[in-house]
């Protein structure tokens, strides 16, 4: 383990229990193992990718770092400053607190919350979020706020430029964006967090290519601008050799081979299992 | 009556529509509140503004023996819990009747003192203070939605997965609406007491619990105006078929169908109700 350590996942099992019929047709449990024994490092301030056939178990994991899900066996070790913190107890929240972020498959943002309330909701100064605290507070509330908004459209004109859809749009609801403009909210919303590491799953899924371009464009500023580490579930081979650094092939519940995106694709094994070529 | 339902509507609104969740405990709540104000007036002679933090403080405390077990259910659980919470309380109010004298009730609750010597009595002067207790509500309601509180509530409600990924310990943020909640519907059930000076089980049964809900439903939740629409309604309704001559036995009945009705159709042309901003799923 070197310095540049941020994440140390060490022997991760994890089953889930089916219900099946069994051969003399009664409803039977078993329990079948999705992640067999994970043992994955992630480097500091690069990006890596994890590749793998659909329902290998990679969201699985991804639940298991960010606390959604407990693990069978093993232990997680996040290192956002230097020193190792145990995570195998603590829960979702105070991962995301400790600075793991999270974005999911499906765009999980805040639909019936105006656009600009995506944003400050996730600010990571929680100040005037009790019940009375903006109430009896009412003057440093106000500022708080001032500071939150001024942050958010910063990071928007960072991002998109001075003239942009979430600007003009702040105001609306979130689900009054395209499908594609919530997904890049979701990143932005990255942002307002203090996050030091951030899980994305499968960012490019069912936007077009004029978006994807955008979000190469964003990740890239989260790990040049900002010092953060990416760790990216991906289908899209094109755009994990344009952006990863590292990339982990994940097979029958393990992690079958690793190296340079272009190491993975030249890989005989990976290209018959699951590049089909 | 109407400040009553605006105070009872308002604080559920922080629930439903605030916070996604469905509480049928809502009746026990403000029977609590009630029995509470009771004990604070008549056992231990307080005055009106110290019954009324009693009140406030009690019905929360109280309330959070069943906020903590039952908010990490997820969904229809929670919805549950709600309904044995309520059920409980009816039968202990009803049952133990050495406490609250059961189903005889309780007659003579005095009128509100204030400061030692003003005693609100007759319509007009309870109206008044009714109605300045119930604005006081809606303002510091209005206050907490468009507060960070009420944002990272919308959050819980919208996508509670996401609002746990961003850091929101989901499982406080719905304690502490549903103690706020609870603090505030105590303070109807205050009001309900010293207005009608007798109270007993029957006026905070399950029915009563679907009616709020009816009322904030039918009004709609998620902002502020919404729930005191619904409220207005439900108080409007029976005066309004009163008026139009039907017979109160008709009448009874047929508030209840409009109620129904009402509910089926909103729920299908305008699931945000009469004048919420969300629409329930
Ligand atoms: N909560 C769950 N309960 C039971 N089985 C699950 C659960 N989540 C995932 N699985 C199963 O685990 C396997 C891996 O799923 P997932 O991690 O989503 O795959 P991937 O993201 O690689 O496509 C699938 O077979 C899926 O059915
Ligand atoms: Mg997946």
């Amino acid at each position: 383990m070197n310095s540049d350590t941020i994440l140390i996942i060490d022997s991760i099992r994890k089953s889930f229990v089916r219900n099946i019929v069994n051969i003399r047709g009664k409803d039977e449990d078993e329990k079948f193992y999705v992640l067999e024994d994970i043992d994955l490092i992630l480097p500091a301030g690069k990006i890596t990718a994890l590749i793998g056939g659909n329902g290998t178990g990679k969201t699985t994991l991804f639940n298991i770092i960010s606390g959604f899900f407990k693990a069978d066996e093993g232990k997680i070790e996040f290192k956002p400053n230097g020193s190792l913190i145990e995570l195998t107890n603590l829960s979702a929240y105070k991962r995301a607190q400790l600075g793991i972020g999270r974005m999911f498959q499906d765009n999980h943002i805040f639909q019936n919350m105006t656009v600009l309330e995506n944003m400050l909701v996730a600010d990571e100064n929680f100040f005037g979020e009790r019940p009375f605290q903006s109430i009896i507070y009412y003057r440093k509330n106000n500022n708080v706020e001032k500071e939150r908004i001024e942050k958010a459209e910063k990071i928007f004109i960072d991002l998109f430029g001075e003239d942009n859809p979430f600007l003009n749009m702040k105001n609306e609801k979130a689900k009054n964006l395209s499908y594609g403009q919530q997904r890049l909210l979701g990143l932005a919303r990255l942002l307002m967090g203090n996050y030091k590491l951030l899980l994305l799953d499968e960012p490019t899924s069912g936007v077009n290519p004029v978006i994807i371009e955008k979000i190469k464009a964003i990740i890239n500023y989260f790990v040049e601008n900002k010092n953060m580490t990416v760790f990216l579930i991906e289908h899209n081979m094109k755009f994990v050799l344009d952006v990863a650094d590292f990339c982990h092939f994940m097979s029958k519940g393990i992690i079958a081979v690793s190296g340079t995106p272009e190491d993975i694709i030249g890989n005989p094994d990976v290209r018959k299992t699951y590049l089909g070529i | 009556m109407i400040n009553i339902y605006i105070i009872l509507t308002t604080s559920t609104n922080l629930l439903v529509g605030m916070t996604n969740l469905l509480s049928l405990g809502q009746a026990a709540l403000y029977g609590i509140g009630a029995y509470l104000a009771v004990l604070a007036m008549m056992v231990l002679n307080l005055s009106f503004i110290p019954t009324l933090i009693f009140v406030i403080i009690g019905t929360s405390l109280l309330s959070l023996l069943i906020a903590y077990p039952s908010l990490r259910l997820r969904g229809d659980y929670f919805v549950l819990a709600t309904l044995g919470f309520q059920l409980i309380v009816f039968t202990i109010l009803y049952n133990w009747v050495d406490v609250t004298r059961g189903p005889y009730g309780i007659p003579g609750i005095p009128s509100p003192i204030l400061f030692g010597d003003i005693v609100i009595t007759g319509i007009i002067p309870y109206l008044i203070l009714s109605s300045i207790l119930a604005v006081g509500v809606v303002s510091l309601f209005f206050k907490l939605i468009y507060s960070p509180f009420g944002r990272a509530l919308k959050a819980v409600r919208d996508d509670e997965l996401s609002a746990e990924a961003i850091g929101r310990n989901v499982t406080a943020l719905k304690i502490w609406a549903f103690v706020v909640s609870s603090g505030f519907i105590g303070i109807s059930g205050l009001l309900y007491a010293s207005y009608v000076s007798y109270i007993d089980p029957t006026s905070f049964n399950l029915d009563e619990a679907i009616f709020i809900l009816s009322a904030v439903i039918i009004g709609g939740t998620g902002n502020i105006k919404g729930p005191i629409i619904g409220a207005v309604f439900v108080v409007i309704l029976p005066e309004l078929l009163r008026f139009v001559g039907l017979p109160d036995s008709v009448a009874a009945n047929l508030r209840q169908i409009i109620y129904g009705l009402m509910i089926i159709i909103l729920m299908r042309l305008r699931p945000q109700g009469l004048a919420g901003e969300y629409a329930l799923r």
